[in-house]
């Protein structure tokens, strides 16, 4: 069945006519400049890889692919003709497919309906249900799934078959580009297979696919060509056999940054916050990581590697299953948020929108929320004399711009908003801090400002741990880096480690031979 | 393959393959206690097998279930429609009227019933797709007004006099055929069509997607707004029906009380019926169903010489025990897709 | 107006949402419009002058059956004592979010008035005894529904739709459909009279003695425990963003529980006052008719209490039972008869549409959710 899709199976040589050709494409937001004179150059059946750090312009191609942006220069040419994508619908009819992370499907439809929704087939008044499901049974047979999943409700599968749903959505439009974003990150390793083989597959029947990815040493399992972005501009674009996973990670970074860091000595030996043996099931597992005062220690990992997880666990959200959580020498199970903060954990969420703001309450209102019991008198009546002292000091403290602290929060910059998150965890000086992702969607200065005020704690001899998948960052602010990988930490860097030797070791260094520098043992 | 034997046919199995069953464990569920309390009722109380204990029984179950196929709808959705029971005043009151006044035949009376609910539902159709005004603070506010409008005609005045055009929908013998309430059998052809329409058509799915996610279903291209006002105007044409079964099954006299608190019933025999207040997911089976249950719970209770307000605690705990069911229901298939995403 | 100065207005929370003000030039005339239509405080204090210059024009025109008086005024306040304290009830339960809502408050009057009568008129016990005891009752009412939504995760809809069958059937049964109005009963009757405010009292009206015992110290508790109490914050928390509450490490199933709790203890307290009014307790109080709880929820919502939680203030609530209140007050003296209560339903159901849509409208114009 496999061949009803496409026969043919054109040949990926490199005479081949490009499948996709995007040339001197520029885009600006405002003052940005995401993309700066980009070329993307995909050929027919191939597995081209688009790979970048954080912010490099990826997802911005991509958008202007898939029609949700309409770039401010350069053309876009697809099997040789020109193309104008003025929005989704163009994307769609010219058979480009966008598979985006978190699958968007309607939860209590069948997986056939969810396919078809907005464009049944129809016959006479009602929907032609038997040849919706004799088209998606052939799709998901393509994709190595029974014909039962045709039926099945999706909110009754693992996350894993959603999205393979999700690329079923895609190739029923009979993509001839299928752009399948991070699709590893939420997936564990079985389910990665499982993925591969489904893009092979398509590959051998004719689909081109633009993968990306955070993890490299996936390319070097699936891609044919892998395009790197760096600062908004495409570095250039290399046959997957002039690479290996260092060389990757080197034309990402540009060349080894430098960068002046004070080095601190933690106060005392004694490790304030110590994870031993810590798993989740399903989660992470063997986490051993151990932060003393005035030392901050990083946690990096890659988006799916379970580093989110662990902070979790660690302030009491979720129940670690296995392993030991000890501070200052007690060993402790925070049983929820308020109990991890009466251990003396602090903790600075990583979504800031859902987990961090009262977005209509003022800022006086998100400083003192969660220390109440500080900031009243008996414990019901909420002193306002004090809580505006303490809102006023922080505000002056971490230079949060705003005329008052009456202000709301929701109405304020992401790099303003998240100091005041921020300000929440610093109301009483916690003996242990940790920071998940502190500077996602902020902007470069209040970046800046938050990275000193992470040094500053530390140098007031609070034991910081910086959860982050942001390297440049982990690299700035942490004096031990540790690095995990597939759910557990792996190995551990000293001040001096470069982004090349991170990245390498996160995104799944297969050849040890080449490392340059000495792993450090944790 | 062979074709001759019809049970192992290729063209039923695959039929039954295409979609998911059409009947779902809360219905059976619905169907097995309205069996028990059933038989339970005909060993203990020796008037409740009868004929004349089953029949009205059956026609006081059509308005409310009526009402709920057009309440399931908007449910489904994710929306409400508390403004049901001053709808009913109203369809209910001006048929009344036109009756008395000008002696309507039958079609008639129900045309005209049925087109004010319409018009009634368009009003909170139109509202709730068009103001992006939550549909219960919309439908409290309308359902104020009807009860006004609905009151302003009656005009102080019980509607005496009406004369017996309805009876087809009655409780008498007129309202029946080889011992079968037309108005139960009504409200089953309708539920049909409903089941058939939310079961089988783009339009009726369209429902259940806007109810699951209102931006993803637009961004599908589904026309969230007219769905939405369809929905209320179902509703409003269904209640208009449901109005004429009320008179029918009424002396001939109508007070100020109809309709009073009919929205509560209604979305009581929704919600047993397995029909999410979250949206998304319902079927209007399960609302006849629900219904039925609660008139048998009422029926039952006055056949056992109890209290006849009793019957309101059963209703209230059968709520609970439906939705608590649903919700246990709902942490278990959570409780396995971790554990299977665990053993992954 | 001398009236208006009686109208309890106390301020709402400091963390109640504050539109920045116009910080371009625009003119007075503009920024006075934009006050009026994204504050909703400022909107009902307007439309109250309204209604009431209204009247009084009315009045002086010989178009009204009755004098529209500072006295008239003043004795239509004990319409107010019920209906502002459910909308408080409503107000707290709402504003604890995840679509939060009482559909029960009048089925708990009529059961906790049953139970106050039994207490009071039949037992004999003393009336403070049974006030505190049938506002308990009431309580734990509140709390069953605080528990089937806080802890086990009903939505609020569902959960007392259900307990507004079973308490209202309760009520019903209890004493077997008879109302209890033994000698104890009718004397609290007395509770309802109008009386003269010391010192200033010449001056001005006399005012339902309501007022007083049940409707201010209610405000007043209320305002204090929003605005002033580590509760009060925590319930706006939770009510805006439970996630996040939970991430600050609050109790939020305690504090929602808490929420409903409250509106059960609040609706224990009414019970007494409709006892008082009706000079009986009647198994239907709260029940009969629309209900206590549908008018309870529209006054809150006209009060700017947002559906979706976290935002309503005391103030609010308290301008829209006025309002309603001294417009209803109006409606009756320029319709005869029934007709009267029908308008009434009217302006209830006009005015609520009317707020919800102007509601949305001011949110779009100026990008501000009030």
């Amino acid at each position: 069945m496999t061949s009803t899709v496409t026969s043919s199976r054109p040949g990926a040589g490199p005479d081949a006519p490009a499948r996709l050709a995007m040339t001197g494409i520029s885009k600006r937001f405002g003052a940005v400049r995401a993309i700066r004179q980009a070329d993307l150059v995909v050929r027919p059946g191939t597995v081209h890889a688009l790979v970048g750090e954080n912010g490099a312009g990826k997802s911005t191609m991509i958008k202007i692919l898939a029609g949700v942006e309409t770039p401010d220069t350069g053309d876009i040419e697809v099997d040789g003709s020109p193309a104008s994508i003025r929005g989704t619908s163009d994307a769609l009819a010219l058979g480009i497919a966008t598979v985006y992370q978190e699958p968007q499907l309607f939860g209590e439809l069948t997986v056939s309906e969810n396919i078809f929704i907005g464009r049944e087939v129809r016959r006479g008044a009602r929907v032609d249900w038997a040849a919706q499901h004799a088209q998606v049974v052939d799709v998901l047979d393509l994709l190595g799934l029974p014909p039962r999943v045709a039926t099945a409700t999706v909110a009754d599968l693992p996350i894993a078959t959603q999205q393979q749903v999700s690329i079923a959505k895609a190739l029923v439009g009979n993509a001839r580009i299928l752009i399948l974003d991070e699709p590893s990150a939420i997936l564990t390793d079985a389910e990665i297979d499982v993925l591969f083989t489904v893009v092979r597959r398509l590959v051998a029947s004719g689909v081109s696919v633009i993968y990306i990815s955070h993890r490299l040493d996936e390319l070097f399992r699936i891609a044919d060509e892998v395009t790197v972005m760096r600062d908004g501009a495409t570095i250039g674009t290399y046959p997957i056999g002039d690479l290996t996973v260092r060389r990757v990670a080197e034309l990402m970074v540009g060349g080894i940054l430098t960068q002046e860091k004070a080095v601190r000595a933690p106060t005392q030996d004694t490790p304030a916050l110590e994870l031993s043996g810590l798993g989740r099931v399903g989660a992470f597992h063997d986490v051993d990581v151990a932060v003393r005062p005035g030392e901050v220690v990083g946690l990096y990992g890659l988006v799916g590697s379970g580093v989110s997880e662990i902070a979790a666990c660690v302030y009491g959200i979720d129940r670690a299953t296995s392993g030991t959580i000890t501070l200052a020498g007690r060993q402790v199970r925070p049983k929820n948020p308020g109990h991890a903060k009466r251990l003396g954990i602090a903790l600075l969420p990583a979504n800031r929108k859902q987990e961090g703001m009262f977005s209509f309450q003022s800022i006086a209102f998100n400083i003192s929320a969660g220390h109440l019991d500080r900031l009243s008198k008996a414990g019901f009546w909420v002193d306002r004399a004090a809580e505006r002292t303490v809102a006023r000091d922080l505000i002056k403290r971490l230079a949060v711009k705003t005329p008052s602290e009456k202000q709301a929060i929701g109405a304020m910059s992401g790099g303003n908003a998240q100091k005041v998150v921020l300000a929440r965890q610093l109301v009483s000086r916690p003996e242990v801090l940790v920071l998940a992702e502190p500077t996602q969607g902020v902007d470069i200065g209040a970046k800046e400002e938050i990275h000193k005020i992470i040094a500053e704690l530390a140098a007031e001899g609070t034991a910081v741990l910086v959860v982050t998948s942001d390297l440049p960052e982990a690299l700035r602010v942490a004096d031990r880096l540790v690095v995990v990988r597939g759910g557990t930490t792996t190995v551990e860097f000293g001040p001096d480690a470069t982004q090349v030797d991170v990245l390498a070791a996160a995104a799944g260094h297969d050849d040890p031979s080449d490392a340059s520098d000495p792993e450090q043992d944790s | 393959m062979t074709t001759t034997a019809p049970p192992t046919s290729p063209r039923p199995t695959r039929r039954a393959r295409v979609l998911p069953p059409p009947i779902a464990g809360q219905e059976l569920v619905l169907v097995a206690v309205i069996a028990l309390m059933w038989v339970v009722l005909a060993l203990t109380t020796p008037a409740f097998a009868s004929a004349g204990s089953i029949q009205p029984l059956l026609v006081a179950t059509a308005p409310i279930a009526l009402a709920g196929i057009g309440m399931t709808i908007v449910i489904i959705t994710g929306g409400i429609d508390v403004s049901v029971g001053g709808m009913m005043m109203v369809c209910a009151v001006v048929t009344a009227k036109a009756l008395v006044a000008f002696e309507l035949a039958l079609p008639l009376a129900l045309g005209l019933s049925v087109a004010v609910g319409g018009l009634l539902g368009l009003v909170n159709g139109l509202l709730i797709a068009y103001g992006r005004v939550h549909a219960i603070i919309i439908t409290f506010g309308t359902m104020n007004v009807f009860l006004f409008v609905g009151l302003q005609i009656f005009a102080s005045r019980t509607v005496n006099g009406i004369p017996s055009t309805l009876q087809f929908f009655g409780r008498g013998v007129a309202g029946r055929t080889l011992g079968v309430p037309h108005a139960f059998v009504l409200t089953l052809l309708i539920a049909a069509i409903a089941w058939w329409y939310l079961r089988h058509t783009a339009g009726g799915r369209h429902f259940y997607a806007i109810g699951g996610d209102a931006q993803a279903a637009r961004l599908a291209g589904i026309d969230v707004r007219g769905r939405i006002l369809a929905a209320y105007v179902v509703t409003g044409l269904l209640v208009g029906l449901a109005s004429c079964f009320l008179i029918a099954q009424g002396t001939s006299s109508l007070d100020q009380s109809v309709g009073n608190g009919k929205e509560l019933a209604v979305i009581a025999a929704v919600v047993i019926g397995g029909t999410s207040i979250m949206g998304g997911r319902g079927s209007v089976l399960g609302t006849v169903l629900g219904a039925l249950l609660v008139q048998t719970v009422t029926s039952g209770v006055t056949q056992l010489g109890w209290p006849s307000q009793l019957s309101d605690l059963f209703v209230g705990i059968f709520i609970i025990v439906a939705v608590g069911a649903d919700l246990l229901r709902e942490r278990a298939r959570r409780r396995r897709l971790r554990a299977k995403g665990a053993a992954a | 107006m001398s009236t208006s100065t009686q109208a309890p207005t106390p301020a709402g929370p400091d963390p109640a949402p504050r539109p920045a003000a116009a910080e371009r030039g625009d003119s007075i005339g503009a920024r006075a419009l934009r006050a009026v239509l994204t504050q909703r405080i400022t909107l009902l204090a307007v439309l109250i002058v309204v209604v009431v210059l209204s009247y009084v024009a009315l009045d002086a025109g010989g178009y009204l059956t009755a004098p529209y008086d500072p006295d008239y005024l003043s004795a239509s306040l004990i319409n107010a004592v019920p209906l502002a304290m459910l909308a408080l009830a409503e107000l707290l339960v709402i504003l604890s979010g995840r679509g939060g809502i009482d559909l029960s408050v009048g089925a708990i009057v009529a059961l906790s008035g049953m139970v106050f009568g039994f207490m009071y008129g039949q037992w004999g016990w003393p009336l403070w005894l049974a006030v505190v005891a049938t506002a308990g009752f009431g309580a734990l009412c509140g709390a069953l529904n605080g528990f089937l939504v806080a802890y086990i995760g009903f939505p609020a809809l569902i959960a007392t739709l259900a307990t507004f069958y079973a308490f209202k059937s309760l009520a019903i049964v209890v004493n077997q459909q008879s109302p209890i109005s033994t000698p104890p009963i009718q004397e609290l009757y007395s509770l309802t009279r109008s009386v003269e405010i010391p010192v200033i009292g010449g001056q001005i009206p006399d005012v339902p003695l309501g007022i007083f015992t049940f409707l201010l110290p209610t405000v007043l508790i209320v305002w204090l425990l929003l605005a002033r109490t580590t509760y009060g914050r925590r319930l706006y928390a939770v009510g805006t963003n439970d996630v996040a509450s939970l991430w600050a490490g609050q109790p939020v199933r305690a504090t929602r529980f808490g929420a409903y709790a409250l509106a059960g203890l609040i609706s224990g307290l009414v019970a007494v006052v409709t006892v008082a009014q009706f000079a009986s307790a009647r198994p239907d109080a709260g029940v009969s008719g629309n209900g206590m709880a549908l008018p309870a929820i529209t006054i809150a919502v006209l009060g700017g209490v947002a559906i979706t939680g976290g935002i309503g203030r005391v103030a609010g609530v308290v301008l829209a039972t006025l309002l309603i209140v001294w417009l209803n007050a109006g409606i009756l003296l320029a319709f005869v008869g029934n007709e009267g209560s029908q308008y009434q339903l009217l302006a209830l159901g006009v005015v609520l549409v009317a707020a919800a849509l102007l509601n949305g409208f001011a949110g779009r114009r100026y990008g501000v959710a009030d």
